[in-house]
């Protein structure tokens, strides 16, 4: 049997809120029941680096009623395998189609959205890319490894008219006890708040080892420098010191993306200043004591690691009170999850929109180059660049590695 | 201190303990504002560049060069541009280095490179949004090697000049199945004249690109151009 049937949830994702497309045809096996959406009014999805957080990442999609899993991809052949069949298994089919080569499975049409989840040199390209091939992207955090990444990202999703969420779900729920009341205007006009976060990432020199598992290495690296394979150099743990690809420059922020996405995050927001970039970042060396203090346009100061001063420590402005504000929150259910899928349907933004993410990304790299340069500097976040210093202008990016190009 | 860490890079290797370095490390910040300090660091940079060194020892005298390398530098590395296990840690240092010798050395190196290192030279290009280059790029846009006239296409759109949006529109014509790309990129030309306040020729652009004929997609993406032209002040004062 075959139905006609009126546009759809699809239809309208298709044309993003212009004219509708003809009615289409599709089997009875993908009509779905009373708990389940039909087939064409769930979100295609795959997924992109299903190790750690990305296996956490598909579980939570795979869960969904609303959402099909059709598609993943990873380097590393035992992932593909177990995550497809660990699909299949939930589908009770064999459906599920796995890459080792990512642009595989961005170029299939038939594919709504895709998460990805892996090391963060590659999140740019992948994300870009995804907007190019009309995807809208859930990417974990830190969603950038460099400063110019950021705005090309943005300008992708923008371009496209795609949602592109990042991936913290601390900032709305781990901070709730600050947020409150901060929105609340029961502190006044925040003058500081203070983030404790790190560390710095390190230069890798770890020595080549025989390859103990089946991994596609120079996928693996792609943009970054090539490197001989050592497992700690691509490990997915959460290390920050050094076993874990988090720790090291040439793929990551280091703890100050790493956590920092969570903690920047939350203080930006606590503050209101998720839309915002620092003006300025001064740098602090009393002795073994070294910190920031990033200057907003609006007076605030975050600072970053201020001796004995608590996380997220407020001073605001006491005896004054501002008038309340509505908190923003997640839409849909299921937490960030949720509030992805439910702005894919929508055409919303989603709660951690992708420039929200950079700009909170942007603290964490701003930072890690004034203490790389342990020196203050002044930034312009309109023309992305710093004020005076070509040095630091310097590294607000690096050369990929051919054949990569953003 | 110094002496001894140029030392250590005679036999650095991976595994090597990376401490052996933070002389240079420690030389690169302190030298700023000093520029005979910074021009000696350079030279030993170089210096040891040019002599037998492992391949990660290259690798991390360009990356300092990448931070403090200048036009002394470039012939250096221009040389490591050829190479195949060279040629992206010598644009991690070209890419940065703000003088026009190393734009022109990249510019150089195109007719000399093929395949994936062309592709990385012309990112390099397109990273720095060298205007000059618009011409050279301009001629691999019809390659026969996709990735090279990708790269090219790609490069174009971030160098975002009226130049370059013309050569793109121009190749249009003729992109085939390279059009999506083409696309792309001139829509990022726009988004840059947008940018720089050149909206007539930014909506020029867009304006191409909603005839029904387009895929819905551009069409969307010229018409969320042609609003965010109207905004402008300077479109509202025409």
């Amino acid at each position: 049997m075959s139905v006609a049937k009126k546009p759809t949830r699809r239809d309208f994702m298709k044309t993003t809120g212009a004219a509708f497309g003809v009615p289409y045809v599709i089997t009875s096996a993908a009509l779905g029941n009373s708990e389940r959406p039909a087939a064409s009014d769930r979100i295609v999805m795959g997924g992109i680096g299903i190790g750690n957080m990305g296996r956490g990442d598909q579980g939570a999609f795979l869960g969904r009623k609303d959402v099909q899993y059709v598609a993943l991809s990873d380097v590393r052949e035992e992932v593909r395998d177990k995550s497809k069949a660990n699909i299949d298994r939930h589908y009770n089919n064999g459906d599920c189609k796995s890459y080792n080569d990512f642009r595989e499975l961005l170029a299939r049409t038939d594919i709504d959205a895709v998460h990805i989840a892996t090391p963060d040199h590659w999140h740019a390209i992948m994300v870009i890319e995804a907007c190019r091939n009309g995807k809208d992207v859930y990417c974990q955090k830190p969603e950038t490894l460099t400063l110019r990444e950021g705005p090309l990202m943005i300008a992708a999703a923008r371009r496209y008219g795609r949602v592109v969420s990042g991936g913290s779900q601390r900032v709305l729920e781990d901070y709730r006890k600050y947020v409150a009341p901060a929105w609340a205007g029961e502190f006044g006009k925040i003058k500081s708040i203070n983030v404790n976060v790190g560390p710095l990432p390190q230069l890798c020199n770890l020595p080549g080892e025989t390859k103990s598992e089946a991994i596609d290495w120079d996928l693996w690296l792609g943009p970054a420098p090539w490197a001989p394979y050592n497992p700690k150099r691509c490990s997915g743990s959460f290390s920050i010191n050094g076993a874990s690809w988090r720790s090291f420059s040439d793929y990551s922020g280091g703890g100050m993306t790493d956590w920092g996405a969570h903690h920047f995050g939350g203080a930006t927001f606590i503050c209101d200043v998720r839309d915002q970039q620092p003006v300025e970042v001064d740098y602090f060396d009393n002795s073994d004591e070294k910190y920031l203090a990033y200057r907003y346009q609006n007076g605030l100061t975050i600072y970053h690691n201020k001796p004995r001063t608590d996380q997220l420590l407020i001073e605001g402005t006491p005896g004054e009170k501002l008038a309340p504000k509505p908190v923003p929150g997640y839409k849909g259910e299921g937490g960030i999850y949720g509030d992805f899928i439910e702005c894919v349907k929508t055409r919303e933004k989603p709660f951690r929109d992708i420039e929200s993410a950079v700009n909170t990304a942007a603290l964490a790299h701003l930072g890690n180059i004034a203490y790389q340069l342990k020196r203050s500097l002044k930034w312009d976040s309109v023309k992305q660049e710093f004020v005076g210093d070509a040095e630091a202008n310097r590294m607000t990016d690096r050369a990929r590695r051919e054949p990569w190009q953003l | 201190m110094l002496e001894t860490a140029f030392e250590a890079l005679k036999t650095f290797d991976w595994g090597s303990d990376l401490a052996a370095l933070a002389p240079i490390e420690d030389a690169a910040t302190a030298s700023h504002g000093k520029p005979e300090a910074r021009q000696d660091l350079e030279n030993r940079l170089i210096a040891a560049l040019k002599g037998t060194l492992t391949r990660d020892a290259q690798d991390y005298i360009c990356r300092k060069l990448a931070n403090v390398g200048t036009a002394a530098a470039v012939p250096t590395l221009a040389g490591l541009l050829l190479n195949k296990g060279n040629s992206h840690m010598s644009r991690f240092a070209l890419e940065q280095i703000p003088a026009p010798e190393a734009a022109a050395a990249l510019r150089d190196a195109l007719p000399k490179v093929s395949g994936d290192l062309k592709v990385g030279v012309i990112s390099s290009i397109g990273a720095r949004r060298d205007r000059s280059a618009v011409a050279a790029l301009s001629g691999l846009l019809a390659d026969s090697d996709a990735s090279v006239a990708r790269a090219a296409t790609l490069a174009l759109g971030a160098i975002g000049s009226v130049e370059s949006a013309a050569a793109l529109q121009t190749a249009l014509r003729t992109a085939g199945d390279r059009r999506s790309t083409m696309i792309d990129a001139v829509l990022s030309c726009a988004e840059s004249l947008l940018a720089s306040n050149q909206v007539a020729d930014a909506s020029s652009i867009y304006k191409a690109f909603t005839h029904e004929s387009q895929p819905r997609i551009v069409r969307l993406a010229a018409t969320r151009g042609l609003l965010a032209c109207a905004t402008k002040p300077s479109v509202r004062s025409v």
